[in-house]
């Protein structure tokens, strides 16, 4: 009882932290139609300046400001240096095709990341550090047993929940959020409707950017920061946001907790040796028996 | 019909000529270039390998490194436990792959864009993993030792002494030819037009008769063939194992393949002895300037990131087809 | 494995190494060029890439000191980003470019295996290789230039296996590995030292470099919820922090932590902690009572006069980004120490038959840094043979259990463990050993 209990605590506070890498992707895909590979690349960058000002004696709480600002200006520049010129050469005949179009934008991202990575072996001769937490972490105690769930955890879960509540409220409640999923879904029409549709990209961008940082700042104090250690991170929260549905906010914070349960499970009563297939097998068998994820809309998915 | 045949005659010399000028250099490069162009040779019929599927058919691929380590293990497999010889093991390893890639292109099939991308990600961690899972059958994190042997006697007294690099790009060369062969015919033929139609207009070609799903994958499928073929070259250099396959291989690839061009032959070319040779130019460049350990660790990987952004911004045809335009030009 | 070490070479045949005369390459009248391989950057670098800075510390001192018959030592170094793709290259590099006379200190099993034979057929000398897989120096006949500049991992965990039997008969024990072939050869010592585990319950593994993404809450509950009263962990540095930590949030206290010398580096330990928020006051902590084992002093322990000379050429003459003294820089040290003793002894006509027959006759009376013997012969290319055992005080020192330092000694098969009495040559005045 206990180990199954661990398993589910501990799946639990993973998955807030594959939740928080699945909801920054998904955000990027509804403001500006891209999966972001460089994502958890700017989520370690902004982190290591974090933990460069920590290491300088300034507040947990300074730092964490800072990182999140510092990730906003990332992903707007990201957007502005690379993504927005990509978007204005579609009448280059090797974007005519939407095959292409969607293609080119991840190999963009890809180089993204790859600066950021070395960029930081750079700045911070990649050493690997661990990173604080705000709050307590030590593990709460459940009828004597103590479980691998920690003050940390629920703040790591609210955080997400209250990022949900609000991004979700952005997009459905305001005008700036609607004008961002025209532009992203029918950038055509939404140019019609006089909607400046490289603004509310760039918007997008920067929205993901301070989401990723933010969960560069979470996931860190778990898994120890170096220029590649989210990089699994990546790989759990894409799955994680395709099991929910790429285009759904609220199915990729479901996807994250699944995949940590999931994880969880697969570490406790398998082996940790069959995690990756684990996941291989449900990327494979949600995208063959139900590619819009759990809560994608069918339509929307462009697959 | 006759186009098709000029093609046809054009490309084997094109090949000829292509086989001439490696062989000429395989006499004159001292070893370690001799090893690093034989390297060069390997990735490139992996970049062929995304050239046909990125470049003709538009779907991507980050997990040809996966497919490559299918290739490797096949062959050590098959060569170790099967006692077979290298060149029967690089048969095998090439249809392990085109059935690998079978499985995949069936399940690739119904993918696009980043769907396919991030897939074949999870492809490329998932799979090398699978040798430390079966550490009995594949040897686990320390791989299973396979090379290219020495030299045949009847080349070393034609040729005098041939060096383990040298032997290394000789052996390599043929099956460069042939994937460069097969590539433009291939390429030039009814198949490739029907594979570029299909990356242009999915629904003008299947309204065209063009079977979209079955064509997918059999791209994939002929891709993967590619992918094996240089994952079973490379592990010959010595060992086939996790870390000779890791995913930074699939994006070495891609990268090489956007670089010289994904549209190009020539591109692959180009683009393969660019991701080999890059580093070492740069190395040789920053000697001058005596940087610090750190600038000199990830300087390289920095540079060839920023040129795959710099081409997929402002040059999205890749050096190739700068070439092409600047010929046009003149 | 055996599959592994007994096919490496079979198609590349090791003949005779080839003839040398005083011409081998990488040796002039003034120079020796040594080269060196491992990841100086990427995933698998930190710590490791200080090994390299180290060693041409000490080679830079001797250097200083007039170098060796005249001739100055070169160290060539290429990052593999532990990738055995790029090892290849760089080996080739290595040998092609620079012309190294002997590769040095390379760093990992996975890489080196990529090059092991390529080298042997060249003849070239594969000195001390920072690697404890057993398979590279078992068996000289397969790889006759390699000998290994660390302890097996078998002769390791056979020795501390056994001191936990006898200290802790009725103890339950239960071990966290990784699952590669440093986790996998650390298993099977502790195994073949009577030890028994029951996989799930009370030995658990994780797939090294997911300790962070992923965790080890999982295993460390499953080893919590069956009892499991001394832990041995055979893991890096950064996973052995990691799971103390997370031990430290489960609540879970065993009686013992046992860490094999891999991940047992304080300074790691501390570093991790450290930008976590912990104290070094309260990491230190955490270490202390830890028990490890190692074949060298601790590096804390500045009244080791090998230490102390070490640690004063560090301050000298390491130019590297990170020169903070610990077992990776000691152990860079000493392997460029044993090198150059190798290379005085050889004598001033060096050749690559002369050193690897140097070390195969004179290398159990060569001086290294090491407590431990040196178990190089013509039958055996293994380094240090004997391990002491110790805890962590307070401060961060590794410490003899009862006081007095005891050597154990064994093989990497499934010989019996023994007291050793050797005792290593005192550190000879300049800190430069010149053979015998």
């Amino acid at each position: 009882m206990e180990i199954f209990l661990s398993a589910i605590f501990s799946g639990t506070s993973r998955g807030a932290i594959y939740a928080l890498a699945a909801l920054g992707l998904v955000l990027v895909w509804r403001g500006a139609g891209v999966v972001n590979f460089a994502q958890m690349g700017q989520a370690m960058f902004t982190t290591y300046i974090a933990s460069t000002l920590i290491g300088h004696h300034y507040s947990y709480w300074l730092a964490f400001i800072v990182a999140l600002i510092s990730g906003g200006i990332l992903g707007a520049f990201v957007d502005l240096s690379v993504m927005r010129p990509l978007s204005r050469k579609r009448s280059s005949n090797f974007l005519d095709s939407p095959a292409m179009r969607s293609t080119i934008p991840v190999i963009a991202s890809l180089g993204i990341l790859g600066i950021l990575q070395s960029g930081a072996g750079i700045f911070w001769a990649a050493e690997e550090r661990g990173f604080p937490t705000p709050v307590n972490s030590l593990g709460l105690v459940i009828g004597g047993k103590t479980m691998p769930f920690t003050a940390f955890d629920l703040f790591v879960i609210g955080t997400v929940f209250i990022t949900l509540v609000i991004t979700t409220y952005f997009f459905k409640g305001t005008g700036m959020g609607l004008a961002m999923r025209a532009s992203a879904l029918n950038p055509e029409v939404a140019r019609l409707s006089g909607i400046k549709i490289g603004s509310m990209r760039t918007l997008s961008w920067t929205i993901s950017g301070v989401a990723s940082s933010l969960a560069g700042l979470l996931v860190t104090p778990s898994a120890n920061l170096s220029p590649s250690t989210l990089d699994l991170i990546l790989i759990i929260g894409f799955t994680a946001a395709v099991v929910g549905g790429l285009d759904s906010l609220l199915g990729s914070v479901i996807g994250g907790f699944a995949l940590g349960l999931l994880i969880s499970f697969v570490n406790v009563y398998d082996t940790p040796e069959d995690i990756f297939l684990a996941i291989l097998v449900v990327l494979l068998a949600v995208l063959l028996i139900r590619p819009q994820g759990l809560l994608g809309s069918k339509e929307v998915r462009r697959v | 019909m006759s186009r098709t045949r000029s093609y046809g005659r054009k490309n084997l010399i094109i090949s000829i000529l292509f086989a001439v000028l490696i062989f000429i250099l395989s006499i004159k490069l001292d070893p370690y270039n001799l090893g690093q162009l034989a390297v060069a040779l390997m990735l490139f019929i992996g970049v062929l390998s995304i050239v046909l599927l990125t470049g003709a058919s538009g779907q991507i691929s980050l997990g040809q490194g996966a497919l490559m380590a299918v290739g490797g293990f096949a062959a050590a497999l098959a060569i170790l436990n099967l006692g077979l010889s290298i060149w029967v093991a690089i048969i095998l390893a090439v249809i392990a792959a085109l059935l690998a890639g079978l499985l995949l292109g069936i399940a690739a099939a119904r993918l696009s864009g980043p769907y396919l991308a991030g897939t074949t990600l999870v492809i490329a961690l998932a799979i090398p993993s699978l040798a430390t899972r079966f550490e009995s059958v594949f040897g686990g994190d320390v791989g299973l030792n396979i090379n290219f042997g020495n030299p045949p006697a009847w080349l070393s007294s034609l040729m005098g002494s041939v060096g383990y690099e040298q032997w290394q790009l000789l052996a390599t060369l043929p099956f460069a030819v042939l994937a460069l062969l097969f590539t433009s015919n291939i390429l030039n033929s009814r198949t490739g037009r029907s594979w570029r139609a299909l990356r242009d207009n999915e629904i003008a070609s299947s309204l065209n008769g063009i079977d979209i799903s079955q064509t997918k994958i059999f791209v994939f499928v002929i891709s993967s063939g590619f992918a094996g073929l240089a994952g079973v070259l490379y592990g010959l250099r010595g060992i086939v194992g996790p870390s000779v396959y890791p995913i930074s291989l699939s994006l070495m690839l891609l990268t090489g393949a956007v670089l010289g061009g994904i549209r190009s032959i020539l591109g692959a070319l180009i683009g393969s002895i660019l991701v080999v040779f890059l580093p070492d130019v740069i190395d040789s460049i920053m000697k001058h300037f005596s940087p610090s350990e750190q600038v000199a660790n990830y300087l390289p990987a920095m540079i060839s990131s920023l040129l795959l952004i710099l081409t997929v911004v402002l040059n999205p045809g890749g050096i190739a087809h700068g070439l092409h335009r600047t010929r046009r030009h003149l | 494995m055996a599959l592994v070490a007994g096919v490496a070479v079979s198609s590349l045949a090791v003949t005779a190494l080839p003839a040398t005369a005083a011409t081998d390459p990488g040796v002039t009248s003034s120079e020796i060029v040594l080269g060196m391989q491992l990841p100086q950057s990427g995933p698998a670098s930190p710590g490791y890439n200080k090994v390299d800075d180290a060693a041409r510390a000490y080679f830079d001192y001797v250097n200083s000191k007039g170098g060796i018959y005249g001739r100055k030592v070169r160290l060539e170094v290429r990052d593999d980003q532990y990738k055995a793709g790029l090892t290849v290259s760089s080996a080739s590099s290595l040998i092609n470019k620079d012309k190294v006379f002997a590769f040095i200190g390379s760093i990992g099993t996975q890489t080196h295996i990529s090059v092991i034979s390529d080298i042997n057929r060249r003849g070239i000398p594969d000195l001390f290789v920072n690697s404890g897989y057993s398979g590279f120096y078992t068996n000289p006949k397969t790889y006759p230039t390699t000998f290994a500049g660390l302890g097996t991992y078998v002769v390791e965990s056979k020795i501390v296996g056994k001191y936990i039997k006898d200290t802790y008969p009725t103890k339950k024990v239960g071990i966290l590995y990784q699952t590669d072939d440093f986790g996998r050869n650390a298993l099977q010592g502790f195994t073949t030292a009577g030890l028994s585990f029951e996989a799930k319950k009370t030995a658990v593994n994780f797939i090294a470099g997911t300790q962070g993404s992923i965790g080890l809450a999982s295993q460390l509950t499953a080893l919590k919820a069956n009892g499991v009263e001394i832990v041995i962990i055979a893991a890096v540095a950064s996973a052995t922090a990691i799971a103390v930590a997370t031990a430290a949030q489960l609540g879970y206290k065993p009686d013992k932590w046992v860490v094999t010398s891999v991940g047992a580096d304080a300074t790691t330990f501390q570093t991790i902690l450290g930008s976590k928020g912990v104290t070094p006051a309260v990491s230190a902590g955490m270490l202390a009572g830890i028990i490890s084992a190692s074949h060298a002093p601790s590096p804390g322990d500045t009244t080791d006069e090998y230490v102390a000379a070490f640690k004063k050429i560090n301050d000298d003459f390491n130019k590297g980004p990170d020169k903070r003294w610990d077992n990776n820089v000691l152990q860079g040290m000493n392997i460029a120490y044993m090198a150059t003793e190798a290379l005085f002894g050889t004598g001033s006509n060096l050749t690559r038959k002369g050193i690897i027959s140097y070390i195969e006759n004179n290398g159990s009376k060569m001086s290294s840094a090491a407590l431990s013997p040196l178990g190089y012969s013509r039958t055996s290319h293994e380094a240090f043979t004997a391990f002491w055992i110790g805890a962590y005080d307070g401060a961060t020192v590794l410490k003899p259990i009862t006081g007095t330092r005891v050597l154990y000694t064994t093989d990497s098969g499934t010989g019996p463990v023994t007291v050793s009495n050797y005792m290593r040559p005192a550190l000879p005045a300049d800190a430069i050993a010149k053979g015998a």
